[in-house]
């Protein structure tokens, strides 16, 4: 696959505080990359560098195999970005403020679909200024995806909008990434959008990148720990915890947590079945992207 | 390059056209023409009211006109820092110091308007209210009043060139700063304090402000009776303000070049 972007040792200085500290990064082509990490963790200053918004103090970017710094008008032509809090001219109506956009851009665009793709059609007409904050990360969104972009580049795509507005959202974009073959890097705090929407995701703190995986590794069943359904949970829970096997089982409203010394839930069922318990089910507890992120910080 | 900041420029002209204060700045030129006639009226005189026009002409372009233009200039780009919309534009394929030439070219086309708004609304008030039927002396006429209104537009068209430096000048403050409020005050406070500097720094021939009333110099001379020379003055005028205007150009584009904004 072919590489859209890639950073090589890219650093960024304000002052004597390191905001990103030779950070190497590649996404591929059509690629969803989910930039996570705490506040202050250098996600903002990596997105301004990689928008061209913040010059980078040594470092290199490229992107569609091109040097970012010396061709970034054609590069900047192929990508649409969104900022953490995306400004408007207020005097100027929705269907303005898209209209000056693509005249910048030298394109010939139909304002009339992004606005209903984004449901901004109501409020076509109205001035910026007096839109919600959700419908200003629409029309944030809007601007973003207006030209048709190859690579998206989003802060916070989420930030303001109700759960089916973000729901939409999310679709949308996993859906430029599959069909349209769009590659998207975006940042985000909540992580259960960056579990549904990234094929990778990179966690960042105090400007470093420490780590780098495919979600779907991420996100595989942890079979050593389990949610048995039985019944007489406590009883069940007390007989476990004599078992050299069993780090710990408890017991919660007729069902049972069990953490294993290894993963083998067959023999959990087995033990349960052998001491007469009548099992329901048993789930292996999927694992979160927060608790690779809270691991990856930690270590 | 070009045809990106002509771009550039387009927009920018379209987001003023919608703009009420960029109306607002030949309206308040206009109501200074319709108040002189309280401060000097009209005598219905020829050459007493080409005076008149000398008069309402300084008064409208070099005291409102060029306060409103600073004002204005002082607000293109640190309106766009404080409100964050520079990142709008500037994450279109547009560079940054296209992006500052925009500026400085809507400024410049806001200069040519209040000149010839003010120029307009003066010749009309004194054509309405007085009599201009050219400037005699001793009964002999010295001048038409077409000589006349050649060399008030003449005087006009040098009148935009140091409107447009001191546009530039307003301009380039606004790239150093974010706040709209603070680039005015900064803007029109050194502008002031320069003014009144100049003189004893000995620096006031160098300094382009010298010469905001020299473009008329010829057409209240002509009132007088005079016969007085365009050049070597209209040439000193061009130079130091076009100087004045590249290295307020230069100075801004360099800041903007090397601001970083916050995504």
């Amino acid at each position: 696959m072919a590489v859209c972007i890639q950073t090589v040792e890219l650093t960024k200085r304000f002052g004597s505080t390191v905001a990103v500290d030779r950070l190497n990064l590649e996404v591929h082509a059509g690629e969803v990359l989910g930039l996570l990490g705490p506040n202050g963790a250098g996600k903002s200053t990596t997105i301004g560098m990689l928008s061209g918004l913040i010059s980078p103090t040594s470092g290199s970017i490229s992107m569609f195999g091109k040097d970012f710094r010396r061709n970034s008008l054609e590069i900047l032509s192929r990508m649409g970005v969104l900022c953490e809090r995306p400004a408007f001219y207020g005097h100027l109506t929705v269907r303005e403020n898209l209209i000056i956009l693509a005249r910048l851009a030298r394109r010939e665009v139909t304002v009339d679909r992004t606005l209903n793709t984004f449901g901004l059609v109501h409020v076509a007409n109205k001035k910026a200024r007096t839109l919600s904050m959700g419908m200003r990360q629409r029309l944030g969104l809007a601007q973003a995806l207006l030209l048709e972009p190859e690579l998206l580049i989003l802060d916070e795509p989420a930030n303001g909008l109700d759960p089916e507005a973000t729901q939409e959202v999310l679709t949308l974009l996993r859906q430029l990434a599959d069909e349209a073959f769009v590659t998207i890097v975006f940042s985000s705090h909540m992580l259960h959008e960056v579990e549904g929407l990234c094929d990778r995701v990179a966690i960042v703190n105090n400007g470093r990148l420490l780590a780098c995986e495919r979600t779907g590794a991420l996100l595989s069943y942890d079979e050593s720990r389990a949610e048995v359904l039985l019944d007489g949970a406590e009883a069940a829970a007390k007989r476990l915890l004599g078992q050299p096997w069993v780090i710990s089982a408890e017991a919660r409203s007729g069902r049972l947590d069990v953490v294993l010394t290894e993963p083998n839930i067959h023999q959990l069922n087995a033990f349960l079945l052998g001491k007469g318990y009548r099992v329901t089910g048993i789930t292996p507890r999927r694992r979160t992207l927060q608790d690779y992120f809270l691991k990856v910080l930690n270590s | 390059m070009m045809g990106r900041i002509w771009t550039a420029y387009r927009v920018e002209l379209s987001k003023a056209a919608r703009s009420r204060c960029a109306w607002l700045l030949p309206l308040l030129v206009v109501a200074a023409v319709c108040l002189t006639p309280v401060v000097q009226p009209l005598a219905r005189d020829g050459a007493a009211d080409y005076g008149f026009i000398a008069y309402a002409t300084r008064v409208a372009l070099n005291i409102i006109g060029l306060i409103v233009l600073l004002a204005f200039s002082a607000s293109t780009i640190s309106s766009e820092l404080a409100s964050g919309t520079i990142r709008t534009t500037l994450l279109r394929p547009v560079q940054r110091h296209e992006f500052v030439a925009a500026k400085l070219m809507l400024v410049f086309t806001c200069a040519a308007i209040i000149a010839g708004v003010a120029a307009l609304a003066v010749w009309i008030l004194a054509a309405s209210l007085g009599d201009l039927t050219g400037v005699s002396y001793g009964g002999e006429a010295l001048y038409s009043n077409l000589a006349m209104l050649r060399a008030y537009l003449l005087g006009m068209v040098l009148a935009v060139f140091p409107l447009s430096a001191a546009g530039a000048y307003g301009v380039m403050i606004s790239s150093l700063t974010r706040s709209p409020g603070a680039a005015v005050g900064v803007t029109v406070g050194l502008w002031l304090a320069l003014d009144i500097a100049k003189y004893p720094l000995r620096i006031a021939p160098f300094l382009f402000s010298s010469w905001v009333e020299t473009p008329w110099t010829v057409f209240v001379r002509r009132a007088d009776g005079l016969d007085p020379a365009w050049l070597p003055d209209a040439a000193t005028v061009v130079l130091v303000s076009v100087a004045w205007t590249v290295a307020f150009a230069l100075v801004a584009a360099y800041a903007t070049s090397r601001r970083n904004f916050q995504a």
